[in-house]
């Protein structure tokens, strides 16, 4: 990094800088761009299909379809972009961006490995160095921002079936919101802070210290509010096909299109991070005291990696939920839940254990 | 920086008074709730920022839209001519808060002691120093809030659903 950064005049704080910023969304954006195959691979495997397999670079090499990818992204460059007659323009062309940079955002926070020493200058792997002072409020700031994406797009297109999907996802995302914010409460409780880099010390190299064994509840809220707030099955009520068409992106086509859906798989991306950091121990590595750092960022690739196709193996597995039966879940059995948990955990700090 | 988010805030607002549409006014609103937001961190208190988008962009002004997007009125009535009263005293009105305001910050404490010490980099405000002087210093002001806000929620309720 040094000699990197004496190489193209700068500090090796601002190098580091700069190269955090292209890992992060840059890795993101292609993990998220890579997992529209894996979906589409994974459903086959589940229904029993094959799926793509056919992409093939230079139209030779044919890493069992990865280049599908690619060739999605090409072919939606080069379709025609159409937007409505009665749509709100500027806002029609607003709505994917408003959807995919907080989507993109959200990351920022998360350390995906341990911080490193080198040259006498502390690297932290993480966007936003720890002690920022903004810690998870930041994910859970920004996670409230997705809806809006989702807004703009479904009441610009002047579809009714667009503002249907629009106003469901909006009013799911408000009600579960607030289940999940009670849940990572609990865990900023017994973490004793709020940044990301605390909860994971917190939690310690040993499984079993994981706040997954030590707040079980608050992880089943937890990841049924993921699925809320990322627009996913079994509660992906911004699309519902087959009720109303494609839902808020009913009237989107080619590159548009294809930022909206990215968007909803950065956010999957990001709400696996979460999931990870805040009750799987992050990067910690299993039974090893002092990980070094590839291995630190391999174990925390292997946690967010393996919730993210757990998005997909549920999507494929469950069916959709009715509408009144979500609000049902979220207002009568989540809040519920996630407040069962926190005074609990309460009572248990104030009992001194 | 300061101006960035200064110009946000301020640009967000003017286009949320000068807007027609009211989905559009009501975007350019969250616009200047993010250069709120942004100036909170300037001033070291990014959980105020934080704070800010969890609360009123992400879910305020969810709800503003949702029951705008809920009426759907493409066509906005014309509002019916002001009389020039209302401006006119609207102006004055505006005009002596302007200097009010303007006063009081420049009469402030803070300020004085800004000119005579220099500025010094205040220290983060954190989680925990929110959470200690709500529960510790504000205990009363916090449970009367609460109270006022179940009290209007159970009112809602009543009032919206009839046979509950």
């Amino acid at each position: 990094m040094d000699k990197l950064a004496s190489l193209l005049h700068t500090t090796p704080a601002t190098a580091w800088m700069v190269a955090k910023l292209v890992i992060v969304f840059g890795g993101v954006f292609s993990l998220a761009a890579v997992w529209t195959w894996v979906e589409r691979r994974g459903a086959a495997m589940i229904q029993d299909r094959i799926g793509p397999n056919r992409a093939a670079l230079f139209g030779k090499i044919k890493i069992i379809g990865l280049a599908q990818p690619l060739a999605d992204g090409i072919k939606f460059f080069f379709k025609e972009d159409l937007v409505p007659h009665d749509a709100n323009k500027g806002l029609f062309w607003l709505a994917p961006f408003l959807a995919l940079v907080p989507a993109l955002m959200g990351f920022a926070v998360i350390p995906f490995g341990r911080s490193f020493v080198s040259g006498g200058q502390e690297y932290h792997l993480a966007l936003l160095d720890p002690g920022n002072g903004m810690g998870l409020l930041y994910p859970l700031a920004i996670g409230g921002m997705a809806v809006y994406g989702v807004l703009v797009a479904a009441w610009s297109s002047n579809n009714k079936w667009a503002i249907l999907g629009g106003m469901r996802s909006s009013a799911t995302m408000v009600s579960y919101e607030i289940g999940m914010s009670l849940a990572v409460v609990a865990i900023f409780m017994t973490a004793g802070g709020y940044d990301p880099s605390e909860v994971i010390k917190a939690q310690g190299h040993l499984p079993w210290a994981w706040n997954i064994v030590r707040q079980p509840l608050g992880f089943i809220v937890f990841f049924a509010c993921m699925f809320a707030e990322t627009n996913r099955l079994p509660f992906d009520f911004a699309e519902g096909e087959s009720e109303i068409v494609a839902g808020f992106n009913t009237e989107y086509g080619s590159m548009k299109f294809s930022l909206l859906a990215l968007s909803e798989y950065c956010h999957m991306m990001t709400a696996s991070a979460l999931m990870a950091t805040l009750y799987f121990g992050g990067w910690q590595v299993p039974f090893v005291q002092d990980p070094s750092v590839m291995l630190s960022v391999a174990s925390f690739l292997v946690k967010m990696l393996f919730f993210a196709w757990v998005y997909v193996w549920i999507r494929w597995t469950l069916p959709r939920f009715r509408y009144d039966q979500l609000m049902h879940l979220g207002w009568k059995a989540m809040l519920p839940m996630s407040m069962v948990n926190l005074v609990f955990h309460a009572w248990r700090m104030s009992q001194g254990h | 920086m300061f101006i960035t988010f200064a110009l946000i805030t301020l640009l967000g607002a003017l286009g949320m008074l000068l807007q027609k549409n009211v989905v559009v006014a009501g975007l350019c609103m969250v616009a200047a709730f993010f250069g709120v937001a942004g100036l909170f961190v300037l001033l070291a208190n990014p959980v105020a920022a934080a704070l800010q988008i969890i609360v009123y962009t992400g879910a305020i002004m969810v709800l503003v839209l949702f029951v705008i997007m809920m009426l759907n009125s493409h066509q906005e009535e014309e509002a019916q001519a002001s009389h020039p009263v209302q401006r006119w005293l609207s102006l004055a009105l505006l005009a002596v808060l302007a200097l009010g305001g303007v006063k009081l910050v420049m009469g402030s404490a803070g300020l004085k002691a800004l000119a005579e010490k220099g500025s010094t980099m205040p220290q983060a405000m954190t989680l925990e120093k929110v959470g200690t002087a709500l529960f510790a210093d504000h205990l009363l002001g916090f449970e009367v809030a609460g109270l006022v806000l179940l009290a209007a929620m159970i009112g809602a309720v009543a009032l919206t659903k009839r046979n509950l």
